[in-house]
């Protein structure tokens, strides 16, 4: 594999900048089956939780016009099981691993990233940002002062690996909130989460999904996650991990010129779940074509 | 995977039926397996987004058959795909029918539940096993493939909402009438059919599976989007995906909503 893709996020060297996105890629070794994990940079694992978590009720998912809402509800087989059961199945594989994990309070988001960071794992990211359950989330991501709390606390007891701030662009400003997470000391931002959306049936005159509202992901919300990773980008220091409505490479381009050190492929790997690694080789293809030595040489380069 | 379409029929208003050529399709395609079907040809397309499940409904000499109702936009723009363009499909996902050796069984089906029932009839004709069909639609448009299923199936009771074809009413009056007969019972089709054909199944201590269809996003068990509830053997109920574990479950042990 060429160079040219190799990357290094706060100290975590990967081989390639392509991530799959949390709760679009399971617990990695779903995807097993259908493609070389061999080959990403990085698998970005299902939000785990102190407890097992069941979700929300059904019907939790909807497609919407070049996208799709969902309301899955941070299900999860909690950090015991995760690091017991399914760890040792994806450490199988010559990829980096980033956990994502999320609490009800500040405790358990400290408690889960004092587990984690005693793990096999290379990242954790802090999910302050899922829309989707009513305690904890989004609650922590939209308001700067827990967010600063959550972030300073689980901070203070993260020894060993990186801390990577999800946030939610469900906020007037979100340069204040990778701000905020950057003064309390996170290594980085990955940005962005759904935005927050609803589908209505006319037949029946129901919200699709039970929980009424759910997270809007896809190639939709594009446009908002490059503005965001780009104000982010004028705001903090630290490196932005760009996410939002990704498919093929002139996204991951375009990313990158807009701030990005790293991307994450979300909803495409359901349309494709070969994209990630499509990805990977489209973009080598460009940077020889266009001669540029390393992808982090367009880390925002948009010429403005 | 890639294959070319070879016919795409119109059967009615309503229904399509597309063959597809895919020999490495075919090779691995057992009857209960389903697919994600990619509607657009195009790449750039991102609208409609997510692939479609669709039961595999028939194989032969490395072709196989989808059947699709015309709903939204993606079954649109399958129904406009020509003869003789590729197609992109998963490889055949999903758990598969349970045989155990039963003699006599019924099928139970619906709309485009019928699909998946017309693959099990060929299979289980081919094992020797008697094949009945109970066939159910609203109208006489949701009849199809009778002429398929006469070719593995004995006995064949239709019915309708409207009486214009078959007998009026719900396929389970027919079906409740010659139950005894009945080693086993699998079904596909609407959610309310599926349960009284269960119910049916459980008060005459006859085993039943059913074939479920649940909005899916991946089809891959990563999405955690298609859920099914299902009691276990100590009577707990647990969550199921319906794209791995299913889409095959024993209708005794759904708990339905």
């Amino acid at each position: 594999m060429s160079k040219s893709l190799e990357i290094e996020i706060c100290g975590v060297k990967f081989k390639n900048p392509i991530i799959t996105a949390s709760g679009t890629f399971g617990y990695g070794i779903e995807y097993a089956r259908f493609i070389d994990l061999n080959r990403l940079g990085g698998i970005s694992v299902k939000g785990i939780s102190l407890k097992e978590t069941k979700g929300n009720k059904m019907p939790r998912i909807m497609e919407t016009n070049a996208g799709m809402l969902n309301a899955i509800g941070l299900q999860n087989v909690g950090v015991e099981r995760f690091i017991n059961e399914k760890l040792p199945l994806l450490k199988k594989y010559d990829t980096r691993i980033i956990v994502n994990f999320w609490g009800k309070s500040i405790e358990e988001y400290v408690e889960v990233a004092r587990i984690l960071d005693e793990s096999e794992i290379d990242m954790l990211e802090m999910n302050i940002s899922c829309p989707n359950i009513k305690e904890g989330g989004i609650a922590f991501g939209t308001d700067p002062k827990m967010t600063y709390s959550v972030v300073y606390e689980t901070k203070k007891v993260i020894k060993n690996k990186p801390l990577i701030v999800k946030l939610s662009p469900n906020v007037t400003d979100i340069k204040l909130f990778g701000k905020v997470a950057e003064e309390a000391g996170a290594d980085a931002i990955s940005a962005i989460n759904t935005l927050l959306g609803m589908a209505i049936n006319i037949e029946t005159q129901k919200p699709y999904i039970s929980n009424i509202t759910g997270g809007l992901s896809g190639p939709a919300i594009k446009p908002v996650a490059i503005r965001m990773v780009y104000e982010l980008y004028k705001t903090i220091s630290i490196p932005i991990i760009g996410i939002g409505g990704i498919m093929n490479y002139k996204d991951v381009v375009e990313f990158y010129l807009a701030g990005a050190s790293a991307v994450q492929i979300g909803t495409a790997n359901f349309v494709n779940p070969e994209i990630s690694i499509q990805i990977v080789k489209e973009l080598e293809d460009y940077l020889k074509s266009k001669s540029i030595d390393k992808i982090t040489d367009l880390t925002g380069k948009v010429i403005v | 995977m890639k294959g070319k379409v070879v016919n795409n029929l119109m059967l009615n208003d309503k229904y399509y039926l597309m063959e597809i050529e895919s020999e490495e399709f075919v090779s691995k395609a057992k009857p209960g397996h389903f697919m994600m079907v990619k509607a657009q040809q195009y790449d750039y397309l991102y609208d409609p987004l997510l692939r479609r499940p669709f039961g595999v409904c028939d194989i032969e000499r490395g072709r196989f058959k989808i059947l699709y109702i015309l709903i939204g936009k993606g079954t649109n723009l399958l129904s406009q795909v020509k003869v003789g363009s590729y197609i992109e499909f998963s490889e055949p996902l999903g758990n598969t029918f349970n045989f155990n050796n039963e003699k006599t069984v019924a099928l139970v089906g619906g709309g485009v539940g019928i699909a998946p029932l017309l693959f099990l009839a060929k299979y289980l004709y081919n094992q020797d096993v008697l094949v009945d069909l109970y066939y159910g639609g609203k109208t006489e448009d949701d009849i199809l493939l009778i002429d398929e299923f006469k070719k593995y199936c004995q006995h064949i009771e239709v019915t309708t909402e409207n009486g214009k074809v078959g007998k009026k009413g719900i396929v389970t009056l027919p079906l409740s009438e010659n139950i005894k007969k009945y080693g086993k019972i699998y079904a596909c089709g609407p959610k309310r059919m599926l349960q009284a054909t269960s119910e049916l199944a459980i008060e005459h201590n006859i085993p039943v599976e059913v074939s479920l269809d649940e909005r899916m996003a991946c089809g891959m068990g990563a999405c955690l989007g298609c859920l099914v509830y299902v009691k276990n053997d100590k009577g707990e109920i647990e969550q199921k995906r319906c794209c791995v574990e299913g889409p095959v479950f024993d209708g005794a042990r759904i708990v339905w909503e």
